[in-house]
């Protein structure tokens, strides 16, 4: 409730956040174009499989936002704290330090799967009016990434603790994801070293099964391979995350961190 | 408080060149606060009041010693020692800006566990206490540095812990917020809350404390009801001068003179180098003139010189030589 208050108290952040995938998908479409030039459809199709560039783009637009507030917020969230001078109220509450972190992370990944709703569902609406029950369907792959992507931003978070440098982390964990993940492209275009690690980011399994779902009726059963990697992650990255965040927080407490900004 | 100790480990020098440098904050300290009593800890800046709070409220771990709130170890049962404690950290930082009074409260009423009714009506209660019930729906960062202060008092008080730590509660409060403020500690301890309160205002410590702990480097030098630890000091006359353009050296020759215990400049204008030297001495009367003559050959303008009853920081300057405030 506190975190839902404070995003609604700063309502140009929330705007920033639903127009970016607009504006990177416009941006991207317009450099195609120009790139391509007439042929530029021809060529997406043949890299592809499919002519929809714009809900192509706009899904890994979205995902690549979404990742990026569950990281960024989720990551410097302590921080914001610590530089608020309330984390330290918070931590004298008798409640597990790590469950106000998933306290946290919930409120985020609220806000951003409002914005996923929003830009997605209007966009797919208006350029796939068909495929809007496999939107539905490619929901479950969205839900299940979420739990690694709270892992990963939860390692963050005891980091950002340690070294006092969130969006130094945060912006460029998020930019590699962006590049490595498939964001605009399939993984497949990237070099074979570079897809190993395209293929241990929970995201890069997101934003392929939603386009094989809604732009090309894939069912849940024929990626069912990714959903056990993705359901492994979603035990696995959470896991670490609280490795690291206890750790972190340990080493807090005896350096008398927690207050230092 | 069992022997509890804290040493800072750190670096200094430059990236290539840094050196492991170890800081003694909390040096074996013990004590114990009872029910229905407030134990005043005084001391400068720096003393290690507030690394002790800390480490009695979790949020830092001790090097040596154990500390027991309520029964529980700070180091084996951190959660079950929060749910004993109320604690006020200094500062108006300890608040959302961006949230009103009453939603501050709310949120940390609900990380303590607090039943919603219930918190209500307690928050209703606390933000009258304090003078804050029209202001309850008010965004934090339009309050007043006083209010700020005094809503961060009443959530210490929010889920009615049967110990309170109180880290300098009226920093920063005009005299009248203060009164409410001590007012209102003396109640608590009527009502058998465990008071421990850190301050630097040695009149704070003296009016509200069964007991004051004086701190000086992270040890405790003395600890005792207030009254017995002026009395340690009355033995000697404590002369008071008010003067401008105090020198430092002349604090330290007067230092030399037979008879005088202690002498200590205690500036408050550092333009006009004007305050207030104080002297402990045997025989006040007999070496006053000489303490007059050698601080006018100096220059230094005498505006009053009184003898006074000795006070805390007359205590701390017999203990250590420094003022309260140095």
């Amino acid at each position: 409730m506190k975190e839902l208050r404070h995003y609604t108290r700063y309502p140009g952040n929330l705007a920033f956040l639903f127009a970016t995938p607009l504006m990177f998908t416009f941006m991207l479409s317009s450099m195609g174009s120009f790139v391509g030039g007439p042929n530029a459809s021809q060529f997406f199709f043949q890299r592809t499989g499919t002519t929809n560039f714009f809900v192509y783009q706009i899904l890994g637009s979205a995902i690549w936002i979404m990742t990026w507030v569950v990281i960024e917020d989720l990551g410097s969230a302590l921080r914001n704290e610590q530089i608020k001078g309330t984390l330290e109220q918070n931590f004298l509450a008798p409640i597990n330090r790590f469950l106000l972190l998933v306290g946290v992370a919930l409120a985020h990944i609220v806000i951003s799967a409002l914005i996923f709703l929003g830009v997605i569902f209007g966009t797919v609406l208006v350029l796939e009016p068909s495929s809007l029950t496999r939107l539905l369907i490619a929901m479950l792959t969205l839900i299940l990434g979420l739990i690694p992507m709270f892992g990963i931003a939860s390692v963050f978070s005891g980091l950002v603790i340690r070294f006092k440098e969130p969006y130094a982390f945060t912006q460029m964990v998020n930019m590699i994801f962006a590049i490595v993940a498939g964001t605009y492209y399939p993984v497949s275009v990237l070099p074979s070293w570079v897809q190993v690690v395209s293929r241990s980011i929970p995201q890069t399994y997101v934003i392929e099964d939603m386009r094989l779902i809604i732009l090309f009726n894939k069912s849940l059963v024929d990626l069912y391979g990714h959903f056990i990697v993705l359901g492994a992650m979603a035990v696995a990255y959470p896991l670490l995350g609280y490795y690291f965040f206890k750790r972190f927080e340990r080493r807090a407490s005896v350096t008398g961190d927690l207050s230092k900004f | 408080m069992q022997s509890l100790s804290k040493v800072f480990e750190t670096k200094e020098g430059r990236i290539f060149n840094r050196v492991a440098k170890s800081i003694t904050a909390v040096d074996g300290v013990s004590f114990t606060v009872s029910e229905g009593e407030i134990l005043g800890l005084l001391g400068p800046n720096g003393a290690g009041k507030t690394t002790m709070i800390k480490m009695l409220c979790t949020l830092i771990q001790p090097t040596a010693g154990d500390g027991f709130v309520n029964g529980f170890s700070v180091v084996k049962k951190p959660e079950k020692v929060r749910e004993n404690l109320g604690v006020m950290l200094t500062g108006e930082r300890t608040l959302y800006w961006k949230l009103t009074g009453k939603e501050n409260l709310e949120y940390f009423a609900a990380l303590y566990h607090m039943d919603r009714k219930e918190s209500a009506k307690r928050i209703e209660y606390l933000l009258d206490l304090v003078g804050l019930k029209d202001r309850a729906d008010t965004f934090v960062e339009n309050y007043s540095t006083g209010m700020r202060i005094r809503l961060s008092f009443v959530k210490a008080l929010l889920h009615n812990a049967p110990v309170l730590l109180l880290d300098e509660p009226t920093l920063g409060l005009d005299p009248q917020s203060s009164r409410l403020i001590r007012e209102i500690i003396l109640e608590l301890k009527k009502k058998g809350h465990a008071i421990l309160l850190t301050t630097h205002y040695m009149e704070e410590a003296d009016q509200l404390s069964d007991s004051v702990a004086i701190i000086d480097r992270g040890k405790i030098i003395a600890m005792a009801a207030p009254s017995a630890l002026k009395q340690s000091v009355k033995s000697s006359d404590i002369v008071e001068i008010e003067a401008r353009n105090i020198q430092p050296e002349i604090v330290e020759r007067l230092k030399t003179f037979t008879d005088v215990l202690d002498a200590v400049a205690l500036v408050n204008d550092s333009a006009a180098h004007s305050g207030v030297i104080k002297i402990h001495a045997d025989k006040g009367k007999e070496v006053l003139p000489s303490i007059l003559q050698a601080l006018v050959r100096r220059d230094i303008g005498i505006t009053k010189v009184s003898f006074v009853e000795p006070t805390l920081e007359d205590v701390f300057i017999e203990l250590t030589g420094r003022g309260l405030r140095d």
